[in-house]
């Protein structure tokens, strides 16, 4: 009588009701807010149309961090993957210390991005930072470097930083990759191929492109829309040289108290991300996500 | 027991309740601080808990570069909300979204007439908006200008007197090894980045808005114009080591390998602490370059909600607390004095023996009185904190050379006078 397929939205319900609550409740009243006034100073919320939208758009700020997000993103993504990749690789041998060395290679992903940024800032830091001093031991330069009060370094650095705490996750999903591989087909490509290059290139990597491009994909996300490192690290600066997106909205919303150009400005975002997947997707071979025979 | 004599018996227990103190049931207050010193401040709530069965207060804190965020979404979420510390940059936006209420709404008749008097004149004009007085002082201070008195001594250079002078010591000590002389807090994120920029442009005697309140700073023969001139060249001839935060800066001037730094005057406190630092000792107080030699004064106070202020109860729980951490006999506005060198808006505190004991260990007392007394207060209207959050990236993007000052200046004053027009039209 009350079987599913009869009552199947009845029998949703319970997981349905947490997802309205968390997730469509706020998306939908971020967007309501995106078309009203919702300046929290002002009294009243009078409904503005796409004057929010027109606003974000045609303000300097908006150009600015739309085009340090795209660059962010164009290096952080296949940098992360490149890096990640090289690093399972080096992992997946057994040597002394090899466990603890995995180990050690996962704590940047359990670091909360505060943490990782106030750790980056004294690694950056001219007077006291290890990177200066290093070089000053080297001989390399003769006055510290101003790292993050640079505008070009400080974007550096923050991709520096980035990449260092999104590696270890492109580390763990590609080495789950490589231990699905066939231990046969492995031994026979060591045997038929003596270069490693090759090896990698003709029989490993095809065996693990799928998860290549789902790093991609995911890592051009998160750098898109990153925030804390650069919140903590430089507050989008010196000026304007790390405002990402994702910066300029809390800086829109929680500083300037303007909520519904905030709001509108993440609607832009999101629409921007999701046409970057699109791209991104359609770029890629075709038969990647087949079966194969 | 007959049915009169019960209703006698209930009606007397009732009156009887009714009968009883104000606070016989417990009243928490919700206290929102930064977290400067959690443990000077648990301990005053802790005494004033003592002084005051009935009341208890809850601390909660956040971080300075987060404060103002999260006191707005307190406000607009409802979250309970008694008393906090409340900054003069946010005053006149904060009180005339009603979120705070006026003193006189909760004090005893009189009360805020007597305790106004002992304040000094830039503490009051910080903790008053529209004719009414919103807080009491928890600190008041001014920036300052400070010198490595041992370092300028070592190279033959007389205390500057003007930015001139700035420049041209700091060149000479380049010269001599001194790599970056000047040690700038440079954290657009930060309010104060923009108060240490009024400071130095108060110095100047230059002013940044007219008494209508236009902005004037973009025109080139502006004081602001010129200093942000300064500083751009300061940066550009690497005469200046940046820091993200105060607490740096008292680490980084104790390597002696700097000379001067623009910060609160508190800060030279910490810098001077022998017990904490290896140069303490060699720091002083200058008066802020320039021919007017005046600075930026402010006060950071305790205000109450407009909420707390409705309810009755909750609002006389509030007032006693933040008498009791401002009011007379200003014990606890003397103690963040005499522990922590925080300045006081309560002038009776200047002539407090304790306070001149403590305070003569790290500062000359005479030069700081001057300063005091030439200190002014800033142009705090309801859209300052909202513009001082777009104009610090513009100054900090000028002053790395980013952009040129001549566009930062312009684009300052553009939205300064759209928010007053459009604030003016709400």
């Amino acid at each position: 009588m009350w079987t599913i397929r009869r009552y199947p939205l009845l029998w949703l319900l319970p997981a349905l009701l947490p997802v309205a609550a968390f997730i469509v409740y706020p998306v939908a009243y971020a967007f309501w807010t995106s078309l009203h006034g919702v300046m929290l100073l002002f009294p009243g919320e009078p409904f503005v149309g796409l004057d929010n939208y027109k606003r974000v758009l045609s303000s300097g700020y908006f150009r600015t961090a739309f085009l340090n997000s795209v660059v962010f993103m164009a290096l952080a993504a296949p940098l992360v993957v490149i890096l990640g990749v090289s690093v399972a690789l080096f992992l997946q041998r057994r040597f002394a210390g090899s466990m603890i060395v995995r180990s050690v290679v996962l704590l940047p992903w359990v670091l909360p991005g505060a943490i990782s940024a106030v750790l980056w800032i004294w690694v950056f830091h001219p007077s006291f930072g290890i990177i200066n001093g290093l070089l000053e031991w080297a001989g390399a330069i003769n006055a510290p470097i101003q790292w993050l009060n640079t505008p070009t370094l400080a974007f550096a650095c923050v991709l520096v930083a980035h990449i260092w705490t999104q590696i270890p996750f492109a580390v763990v999903l590609t080495m789950a990759a490589l231990a699905a591989i066939n231990a046969e087909t492995l031994e026979a490509a060591t045997i038929d191929c003596r270069s490693g290059w090759k090896r990698f290139w003709h029989v490993i990597f095809p065996e693990i492109k799928a998860m290549v491009v789902v790093l991609i994909v995911y890592n051009a996300l998160v750098a898109f829309t990153t925030y804390d490192l650069v919140y903590a690290m430089t507050g989008g600066g010196p000026g304007t040289a790390t405002t990402l997106l994702a910066f300029q909205i809390w800086r829109e919303s929680f500083a300037m108290y303007d909520f519904g150009a905030g709001s509108a400005l993440a609607f832009v975002m999101v629409a921007v991300a999701g046409l970057l997947i699109v791209l991104i997707t359609r770029a890629l071979p075709s038969d990647l996500f087949e079966e194969r025979p | 027991m007959s049915l009169k004599k019960f209703a006698a018996a209930t009606a007397l227990l009732g009156a009887a309740w009714a009968a009883q103190p104000a606070f016989a049931q417990d009243i928490t207050l919700e206290f929102v601080v930064w977290n400067y010193a959690l443990d000077t401040i648990q301990d005053n709530v802790k005494k004033f808990e003592e002084a005051n069965p009935g009341i208890k207060v809850n601390v909660t804190d956040y971080t300075w570069p987060d404060y103002q965020d999260s006191l707005v979404l307190r406000f607009r979420g409802g979250t309970q909300t008694d008393v906090l510390y409340g900054g003069q940059d946010w005053l006149p936006a904060w009180a005339s979204a009603g979120w705070l209420a006026p003193l006189e709404e909760i004090a005893p008749e009189g009360m805020i007439d007597t305790l106004t008097k002992e304040m000094a004149g830039f503490a009051l004009s910080d903790v008053t908006y529209g004719e009414k007085v919103y807080g009491l002082p928890y600190y008041a201070d001014t920036i300052s200008f400070l010198y490595n008195k041992n370092l300028l001594d070592e190279h033959g250079i007389a205390v500057p007197q003007s930015w001139e002078d700035v420049m041209a010591a700091s060149e000479k000590l380049k010269a001599a090894g001194i790599d970056r002389p000047i040690v700038y807090e440079y954290n657009q994120e930060l309010p104060n980045f923009f108060d240490a920029f009024v400071a130095q442009v108060y110095g100047r005697g230059g002013e940044l808005f007219d008494k209508d309140l236009n902005a004037v700073f973009d025109q080139p023969d502006n004081a602001a114009y010129k200093h942000l001139e300064w500083l751009r060249e300061a940066f550009e001839k690497e005469l200046v080591q940046p820091e993200n935060h105060e607490s740096n800066i008292i680490t980084t001037m104790n390597t002696g390998k700097h000379a001067f730094t623009i910060v609160y005057n508190y800060v030279l406190a910490a810098m001077n602490n022998a017990g904490e630092q290896p140069l303490a000792g060699q720091f002083a107080l200058a008066p802020m370059p320039g021919e007017a030699h005046s600075t930026l004064g402010f006060a950071k106070f305790y205000a109450v909600t407009a909420t707390t202020a409705q309810d009755p109860q909750r609002a006389e729980a509030a007032w006693k607390f933040i008498n009791f951490m401002a009011g007379q006999p200003y014990d606890v506005a003397k103690r963040w004095a005499v522990e922590n060198g925080l300045g006081f808006g309560q002038l009776p505190l200047l002539q407090d023996p304790e306070v001149k004991e403590a305070w003569g260990k790290w500062v000359d007392m005479d030069v700081l009185a001057k300063q005091i007394e030439n200190a002014r207060p800033g142009t705090w209207t309801e859209w300052t904190a909202v513009w001082s959050a777009y104009f610090r990236p513009l100054l900090a993007s000028a002053i790395v050379g980013e952009i040129p000052v001549e566009q930062a200046m312009r684009d300052g004053a553009e939205r300064w006078n759209m928010l007053r027009e459009q604030f003016a039209s709400r």
